[in-house]
């Protein structure tokens, strides 16, 4: 076996898991331009509510991610209504209610679930590519399919739909799309059910990949917002090439120069994008 | 006339209350500060939430036990607990809350040396004794600072590890990944010179930051570099994904042993079979106790699974042992008729020797405790079994374990 397929296995799996956690912050924050700060307590709600359902019923995977996905969605549209009363500055008011909602979560997670670290491990089976002679664990290639299925289907909502047409122009303008008579408040509402949605998946993911903890939320917004930054605001089908670029990034990081260097060469390579493409690595140029 | 007997009686009632305001008010003091006021500082929210509330539901259990018993010297203590957020600036104002506006007598808990160093300080630069409750760095205990106590070493953990690694397991290729915390780098670099000593190998060593989500391209280095036996410097939570990840790729190893997390029922129960043939260290188990103290042992776990309705562990023991050496100090002090200062109770900390569960406990002219010593358990059929040194095993190693 080359050396470098597990290497890049590794990279692609765990890119795929970090365009997953991001999704969901990055439709919002696109859309709704609300910067929602509680991104990450919302993953973890859907993870504890994915190791409740694992851990007490048995629930089979597929349905824990079906379950989160529609449970998480009843979350993310009260949040809408609450964040549209907001006054100006928007960005900024909705920066300190969220913080506030992550610190109300984080407590709430305390006093339900304890301070224990809590881990979802349902038995996944190895996945053998004899031509390659590489085997893999099925949860690392489940990430990866589930990824792209996810980024495609967002996609083509955004580029063959009406309703994708619409987002599309409240992301890239939203006063000029409420000229043309875009509802915009409506268009909230569909992006923070759509976050909702790709939060609740990102859950049994989190819960599976890491561990939960009521702080853990923390990671999980820094790696959207992280995973933003690379990909660019808005720019959907760039979350998984900036995830990917991310993994790719640590993994080879971590085999060339070791475990110590992962953070170091990642947060180098953020100040390079943010420097050189600031608008992200997008490969068209901006119109 | 009268009214003249009824106004010098509201007069009268009017200089009985302000009287008994008067005695109140000197009094409820003089009752305050008979109280001995103890201040903690641990994590309890946070990264590090899980091992700082168990530290602290120690530390609380000593105190209402000694409470239970009448006080320390007959005189009721008061523990007045703080919430560092795992964080090292809030731990500092934290330690300068409890030393200046709530004037405690000493100070206990903590855990890992980023946030036990900062409160050492406090402690030093006000002279408030402080026992620490689980920190490791060398540095911490050895910059001669009379005020500063704690309860484990790190000899204690690297010596025994080492002996079982080279004596019974006999591996000669070792490879290490620890977290990038001061405590744990130290611990490295004394087990690779501990083993080095010993004619073994560090092959492979690496450190991470705490909370890494993929362990996996580091194991995939493991089989070239013909490791036999991998030690983590990780805690109990990177342990998790460590050791899922280390079963998803069987890799030959001889052993996998974590001082830090893994002898831990919680552990068992989260991680289920494949803990099976783990090795871990510890210092106290509810089953695991030093010879002569098991009845001392067997009244805590009682006791405390009567208050808390769970079962206590060693980070739970290292918070009681800590604030149990605490009082022992007060105690003598206020015994010896002395003033409770923070130099008499830090020259009592230094002359005690007592008689716990989890060590005998006596601290040597660093502050660090001179007889902490672990043992080194295996995960076999879901429990932890003892099985170094020899003189306190209660089974043996299975191989066939290890190796899976």
């Amino acid at each position: 076996m080359w050396v470098g397929t597990p290497v890049i296995f590794t990279g692609l799996s765990l890119g795929s898991f970090y365009a997953l956690i991001a999704l969901g912050f990055s439709l919002i924050l696109g859309i709704a331009r609300a910067f929602n700060l509680a991104h990450g307590e919302m993953i973890l709600l859907s993870g504890y509510l994915a190791f409740v359902l694992w851990h007490y019923f048995q629930v089979p995977f597929v349905f824990i991610l079906l379950i989160c996905s529609l449970v998480l969605v009843w979350v993310t549209i009260p949040l809408n209504y609450l964040l549209r009363r907001l006054p100006e500055p928007y960005g900024l008011n909705t920066l300190i209610v969220t913080l506030g909602l992550a610190l109300l979560l984080q407590n709430l997670f305390l006093a339900w679930f304890s301070a224990d670290y809590r881990l979802m491990t349902p038995a996944w089976p190895m996945v053998n590519v004899p031509w390659l002679n590489f085997s893999f664990p099925l949860h690392q290639g489940v990430l990866i399919v589930l990824a792209l299925l996810v980024t495609g289907a967002v996609h083509l909502l955004l580029q063959g739909t009406f309703l994708g047409k619409a987002l599309r122009a409240t992301i890239q303008d939203r006063e000029a799309a409420q000229m043309a008579g875009i509802n915009v408040q409506r268009l909230s509402l569909a992006a923070f059910g759509l976050g909702g949605l790709l939060i609740g998946l990102a859950g049994p993911l989190f819960a599976q990949n890491m561990y939960l903890y009521p702080a853990a939320g923390v990671e999980a917004t820094m790696i959207a917002i992280v995973v933003t930054i690379f990909a660019g605001l808005g720019r959907i089908r760039n979350i998984l090439l900036g995830g990917w670029l991310l993994g790719l990034t640590q993994s080879a990081t971590i085999f060339a120069l070791g475990s110590r260097w992962r953070e170091l060469v990642s947060a180098v390579l953020l100040l390079l994008l943010l420097y050189f493409r600031p608008q992200g690595f997008s490969l068209k140029k901006e119109g | 006339m009268k009214p003249n007997i009824s106004l010098a009686g509201v007069w009268l009632r009017k200089i009985a209350c302000l009287l008994a305001l008067f005695i109140l008010g000197t009094t409820l003091p003089l009752a305050a500060a008979e109280k001995i006021r103890l201040g903690e500082i641990d994590p309890l929210s946070g990264h590090l939430a899980k091992p700082g509330q168990e530290i602290h539901q120690g530390i609380l259990y000593a105190v209402e036990e000694a409470n239970a018993r009448g006080g320390v010297a007959g005189r009721p203590v008061e523990l007045i607990s703080r919430d560092d957020q795992s964080k090292p600036e809030v731990a500092v104002n934290q330690a300068q809350d409890l030393i200046f506006r709530q004037k405690v007598t000493g100070l206990v808990g903590g855990y890992v040396d980023s946030l036990v160093g900062p409160i050492s300080q406090q402690a030093a630069r006000n002279r408030v004794p402080y026992v620490a409750s689980a920190s490791l760095q060398q540095s911490i205990a050895g910059n001669k600072n009379p005020y500063f106590f704690r309860v484990s070493r790190l000899e204690g953990v690297v010596e025994p590890l080492c002996r079982f690694l080279t004596q019974t397991l006999k591996t000669r290729r070792v490879a290490i990944l620890h977290a990038a915390t001061p405590g744990s780098s130290e611990f490295s670099d004394s087990v690779q010179a501990h083993l080095r000593q010993a004619g073994s190998e560090v092959v492979l060593e690496d450190k991470f930051r705490p909370g890494s989500p993929d362990f996996s391209v580091f194991l995939l280095k493991l089989p070239p570099a013909r490791v036999e036996a991998l030690i983590s410097g990780g805690f109990y939570a990177d342990n998790l994904i460590l050791v899922r990840q280390l079963r998803e790729r069987p890799l030959g190893l001889k052993a996998f042993i974590a001082p830090w997390g893994v002898a831990y029922q919680s552990f068992i129960d989260e991680v289920g079979p494949a803990s099976e043939g783990l090795f871990g260290a510890c210092a106290w188990d509810p089953g695991i106790t030093r010879p002569g103290t098991e009845k001392a042992s067997q009244a805590f776990v009682a006791g405390f699974r009567k208050k808390f309705r769970k079962e206590p562990n060693t980070t739970t023991m290292h918070g009681y042992t800590s604030a149990r050496a605490l009082l022992a100090a007060i105690e003598q002090v206020l015994q010896g008729a002395g003033q409770l200062t923070g130099e008499a109770v830090s020259r009592a900390l230094a002359h005690l020797d007592l008689q716990l569960p989890m060590e005998r406990l006596a601290f040597d002219a660093h502050g660090d405790p001179r007889y902490y010593q672990q043992v080194i358990v295996q995960i076999q059929k879901q429990r932890l079994v003892v099985v170094y040194p020899p003189e306190r095993a209660r089974g043996r190693v299975d191989f066939s374990l290890a190796a899976r």
